[in-house]
């Protein structure tokens, strides 16, 4: 998709040189987690002429950053920026054209699905719609225990407790996904993402389809389970507000690029890229307004 | 010139919408808020005529003279697309795929008795309205070579091209980037001749409307000026809202409601938020009726009953 009219382009010296994520200094104590590295991912079109190959697309160009233990990294883009494919590449859901991602220091990158299960146990995922990420002829009990059987692990009572972390109760366990509210369901996608333990939750735009009053709730959720678990999070939106509000780095996505990264503060308050400061001025805010 | 009173939405025993009622004058652009599930967008079905087999809708619509609720479809399809049009959330369903953008363009015309050869031209030059570049090449895509913003643009002009005497618009900039979506505000402000503006982003709503409704459970819980409402809101629901779109500084906690939006019939007796809200007592299982407005300024004394003045329907309001 081309970028809208209006939007600045990214400063292709600043932005291809593939700066690495502590660019602006002062990151957080914890030891690096997760390690990107030159990442590129081309994907080709399909082809449209017998003689030539279809056109490439440019997904990845380059990326590299840090994700430290116990980190809240945040990750924002508009849909096209390539933050999808980044995400799917941290969590070893595709492969890349080259560059490493390697987690507590074991590469992950082109590994096939057998050599990852470390992976699948120590990292989790919540993804954007409820609706369409929870079987729906599975009840709440077989969804949420499903990690653990998949990695071969007793179930016991974790169900249950993990039911009540968030916020939930335990009835919930023997209903279906459609009798509960988009909220509802978003927690019970977030227990299933924390019951084999993981280290790490990437939540890929976890309350985009959330009404504002259910927003909060989930935000505080995932706060305070990060707070209590000492998860490492990874929050992917297109809303820098709400990135700001929960994480404390942040990796501004731009085609194919990151066009800028550091504490969300600093990036927040003096954004340093056009396309950082056109998105600042794009989000409606009703302090702004009134 | 659009006046709503005692509108009622109901599918079967089930009340779905009950008892709105305001106007909107020419020019004047108003904002429908409220979660998913409170009867926003079956209000403004109700005023396109265009609710499911099976829903109907009571009470009165009027706009520029003409009845919109209650009318047989015949009459209703010549208002329709005309007089009051509509953009809907989802730009690829509302959009036909097997159809060249100026073609459907011209088609809404077309069926309102502009000659084809003039509503064609007339397509290209309503693409150029919209800002969309190169109109002409536009004009001869399918909905799928557009993005997202682009379509919703051909959606817009489709909805202006007979010139309505009130544009609706229902969640138009939902499923677009950010970016995008402040581009479109833009837009709407510009060309809407009247506006019914739908949105959950209190926001959005801020950035683009003069006068704003707050619905719950199928009521207007409260209505007025924007600046008003936002600033000093007076219903309990109206108050949640604003507190949980305010994102606070990292490490503190956000303002939330508890619970959830009740499935249709589920809303409690009496005040529809009492089971969500903190200051819920006995009084409550009695329904409040909304407020004479309070006028704010003087010189908003117009005809209109619940026209310019704040009200709100809570037994226990904010200060």
């Amino acid at each position: 998709m081309p970028s809208p009219a209006g939007t600045p382009d990214a400063d292709p010296v600043r932005a291809s040189a593939g700066a690495p994520a502590a660019d602006r200094a002062g990151g957080p104590a914890g030891e690096p987690l997760i390690e990107v590295r030159d990442l590129t991912r081309v994907y080709r079109r399909p082809r449209t002429s017998l003689t030539r190959p279809g056109e490439a697309v440019h997904a990845l160009k380059g990326v590299s950053l840090t994700v430290h233990r116990g980190e809240r990294f945040g990750i924002v883009g508009e849909s096209g920026s390539g933050k999808s494919t980044l995400l799917r590449l941290l969590c070893a859901l595709d492969r890349p054209t080259s560059g490493s991602v390697t987690f507590a220091g074991r590469e992950v990158a082109g590994l096939p699905e057998r050599s990852l299960r470390f992976l699948r146990r120590s990292l989790q995922i919540v993804f954007q719609d409820p609706m369409s990420s929870l079987d729906p002829r599975m009840r709440v009990r077989d969804l949420v225990a499903e990690p653990l059987v998949a990695l071969g692990e007793p179930v016991g009572d974790r169900v249950a407790e993990l039911l009540d972390a968030v916020g939930l109760p335990a009835s919930a366990a023997e209903r279906y996904p459609h009798q509960f509210s988009g909220g509802q369901r978003q927690r019970i996608a977030i227990a299933r993402a924390l019951a084999p333990r993981p280290e790490v939750l990437v939540a890929d735009e976890p309350v985009s389809a959330l009404d504002v009053s259910v927003r909060g709730q989930i935000l505080n959720l995932l706060a305070d389970l990060a707070d209590e678990l000492g998860l490492t999070l990874v929050f992917v939106s297109h809303d820098l507000a709400v990135v700001r509000h929960l994480c404390e780095t942040v990796a501004v996505v731009h085609d194919g690029l990151i066009v800028e990264t550091g504490p969300v503060d600093d990036v927040w308050e003096a954004p340093g890229h056009p396309y950082t400061r056109a998105l600042l001025a794009a989000v409606p805010t009703l302090e702004g307004m009134l | 010139m659009l006046t709503v009173d005692g509108l009622g939405v109901r599918a079967g025993d089930l009340e779905l919408v009950r008892e709105v009622s305001f106007g909107i004058g020419p020019g004047e652009r108003v904002g429908l808020i409220g979660e998913s599930g409170s009867g926003k967008s079956l209000t403004a079905l109700a005023l396109m005529g265009l609710l499911p087999d099976g829903v109907t809708a009571s009470g009165t619509a009027r706009l520029g003279g003409r009845d919109l609720v209650g009318v047989p479809e015949r009459r209703l399809k010549d208002l329709r697309g005309r007089t009051v049009s509509m953009v809907f959330q989802e730009p690829m369903t509302a959009l036909n795929p097997l159809m060249r953008v100026g073609a459907q363009v011209a088609e809404v015309m077309t069926l309102h008795g502009v000659a084809a050869g003039r509503a064609r031209e007339r397509a290209a030059e309503l693409l150029g309205r919209v800002r969309l570049p190169d109109p002409e090449r536009i004009a001869r895509s399918y909905p799928h070579q557009l993005s997202g913003g682009q379509r919703q643009r051909v959606m817009l002009a489709i909805a202006l091209a007979n010139e309505p005497d009130l544009l609706i618009c229902d969640e138009p900039t939902t499923a677009l980037d950010v970016t995008v979506q402040k581009q479109m505000l833009e837009l709407i402000a510009e060309v809407a001749p009247a506006l019914l503006f739908i949105t959950h982003d209190l926001a959005v709503v801020a950035s683009l409307c003069e006068r704003v409704l707050v619905m719950y459970g199928g009521r207007v819980v409260e209505s007025g000026p924007l600046r008003e409402v936002f600033k000093h809101p007076r219903h309990r629901y109206t108050e949640g809202l604003l507190a949980a779109s305010r994102l606070p500084p990292r490490g503190t906690r956000l303002a939330t409601i508890p619970g959830s939006v009740p499935a249709a019939g589920r809303f409690p007796g009496g005040c529809v938020f009492r089971d969500r809200c903190a200051h819920a007592t006995e009084t409550c299982e009695t329904a409040p009726e909304l407020t004479a407005p309070e006028l704010t300024a003087p010189d908003l004394t117009g005809p209109e009953p619940r026209g310019d003045g704040h009200a709100f329907a809570c037994w226990h309001p904010r200060r």
